[in-house]
């Protein structure tokens, strides 16, 4: 715990994350001025012909959007970063050589990764619900069926959906964790998954995979999609935590291993 | 009980031995000097004893809790000295105090601005700060007078042997041979990962000297030198380590001839050093 304190201590310091939580802020009221700008709607996504019509539509328009993209560059940076960072700076000497174990110090600062990208997520499901209501007001969200959906179930529903990106979010996070490590690299920790995401999105866009799409990372971004069905489905959120566990048990495990066995030169 | 003990130190990085069979003994409570060359395996050692380098094979104890830095001591920029510090006495279970040892260092006026501004010789104090922060019993300290000037240099001898007469060991690896001579009792000297000698300094600048010898007899003592002599104005001359001379003279009279003097050149210990890892 007190590497985990500590760690949340130097994250909120440092001015990428600082510039992440910016980013997460204010993105959604930027792209909802920019919208109420506009004449015309972007009615080719999902909820984007409601966005002036309710404010939970611009929500789901923002997960659209951000799940495939902007949360995995947001984890990244946090997670990418937070080993790589020790030898950018060539802090590990300083640290290793306190009273807290190595075993520790990982299980501190993936927690801290970890803790940090669920606070992204939630400012930014914050700020995509405000923005929305500021941009359309709290009218019902026409749902897929056409049946409008109250204050209660749109909440919960914009909610629940953001919700759902929080397992593929901490694949992705195990992910840069142990690109962080494994090259020491903030460049390769913070790239790295965004490359790969972008080679998993080509994959599933090509349609050669089969099922075995459904064990790509970013397939689970879009699993929220079965609840704004009139007759909500869970097989692919369920499908899709699983998915998203594996990745992070088959990142953390090495990840930790290469650092308990590092040398530190 | 030594402050460090360590047998038979091995370590290869990629195939490059760093460490070949390297043994270590430091006094406790003494400045220890740690002398060679580049590639010597110096800076190694002291990654084994802060513990972030893994032995191959060999036995090594410190005696306590261990402190220090290698190389250049990191630090985050984007935080004060004061908050860097914070961090790393947070990771402690027993940390001493951070003003303690920002006065110590001579940094306080500064512990409140940003490390990423501050002098390569700043962040050496916040180097050997964020090692006496751990109440160390060993201080590991390597080139820690790298970008200082002469005055932070000289201030940085006063904190050393400060810290030594408090009981603190510290170990010091150091190309520069007057801060070493200056500040250590006892010298390691290393070579392709090996120690090759240790002692006092003083032994250390003794050690290849050449003797000149005055006797009663010397065309006899020449016959029971153990090594070549040679003939010089002021007598016979010689270069034999101390055992050697020891037996020399002893043979001497024990064969009836009078040593009428014996002296021993002191050479400069860069000199010294050269001969031996050469």
């Amino acid at each position: 715990m007190k590497v985990l304190r500590w760690e949340l201590v130097r994250l909120r310091a440092q001015p990428r994350i600082r510039a992440a939580f910016a980013l997460s802020l204010l993105g959604p009221p930027l792209f909802a001025l920019v919208l109420g700008a506009q004449t015309g709607l972007p009615k080719d996504t999902l909820f984007g012909r409601y966005v002036k019509e309710s404010g939970f539509a611009l929500p789901l328009l923002v997960l659209g959007f951000a799940g495939t993209w902007v949360l995995p560059l947001l984890t990244s940076v946090v997670a990418g970063d937070v080993f790589a960072t020790e030898d950018g700076h060539g802090t590990w000497q300083s640290l290793l050589t306190r009273s807290r174990t190595r075993a520790e110090v990982f299980a501190g600062k993936v927690m801290a990764a970890a803790l940090t990208s669920v606070a992204l997520l939630s400012v930014t499901t914050l700020s995509s619900l405000v923005a929305g209501l500021a941009l359309a007001g709290d009218r019902p969200l026409p749902g897929l069926s056409g049946t409008p959906l109250g204050l209660g179930r749109a909440t919960a529903l914009v909610v629940a959906s953001w919700a759902s990106e929080l397992p593929p979010l901490l694949g992705f996070a195990a992910l840069a964790v142990l690109l962080s490590i494994w090259t020491r690299s903030s460049l390769a920790g913070v790239g790295g998954p965004l490359l790969l995401g972008l080679v998993m999105q080509l994959l599933a866009l090509l349609g050669t995979l089969g099922s075995a799409v459904n064990v790509l990372l970013t397939t689970p971004f879009a699993a929220w999609h079965g609840l704004v069905r009139a007759d909500p489905y869970f097989g692919p959120l369920w499908q899709g935590a699983l998915v998203s566990l594996a990745w992070a048990v088959g990142c953390l495990v090495p990840a930790r291993r290469l650092l308990l066995t590092r040398d530190i030169t | 009980m030594a402050a460090v003990e360590a047998h038979r130190l091995r370590k290869t990085f990629d195939g490059l031995t760093a460490l070949d069979g390297l043994d270590l003994m430091v006094a406790p409570g003494t400045v220890h000097g740690l002398l060679g060359p580049n590639g010597a395996g110096k800076t190694t050692l002291l990654r084994v004893l802060l513990g972030l380098v893994r032995l191959d094979a060999g036995e090594c104890r410190v005696d306590g809790t261990v402190g220090g830095f290698v190389e250049t001591p990191g630090a985050w920029p984007y935080l004060s000295g004061r908050q860097n510090l914070e961090v790393f006495a947070g990771m402690d279970d027993a940390p001493g105090d951070i003003a303690e040892v920002l006065e110590r260092v001579d940094l306080t006026d500064r512990a409140d601005t940003k490390v990423g501004g501050w002098s390569l010789g700043m962040r050496q104090r916040l180097g050997i700060a964020a090692g006496l922060l751990r109440r160390p019993q060993l201080l590991v300290l390597d080139e820690p007078a790298n970008g200082l000037d002469p005055l932070g240099a000289r201030q940085l001898r006063d904190l050393i042997r400060g810290l030594a007469a408090d009981g603190l060991t510290v170990l010091l690896c150091s190309h520069d041979l007057t801060e070493v001579d200056v500040l250590c009792e006892d010298v390691t000297v290393m070579a392709r990962g090996r120690d090759v000698w240790r002692g006092p300094v003083a032994g250390l600048r003794a050690r290849p000297g050449r003797c000149l010898l005055a006797t009663s007899d010397d065309p006899r003592a020449r016959a029971l030198a153990p090594v070549p002599l040679d003939e010089s104005e002021s007598g016979l001359s010689f270069v034999a380590t101390t055992d050697v001379v020891d037996a020399f003279v002893l043979a001497l009279a024990g064969a009836g001839i009078a040593v009428r003097s014996l002296e021993r050149e002191s050479l400069p210990l860069e000199q010294a050093l050269r001969e031996l890892v050469a």
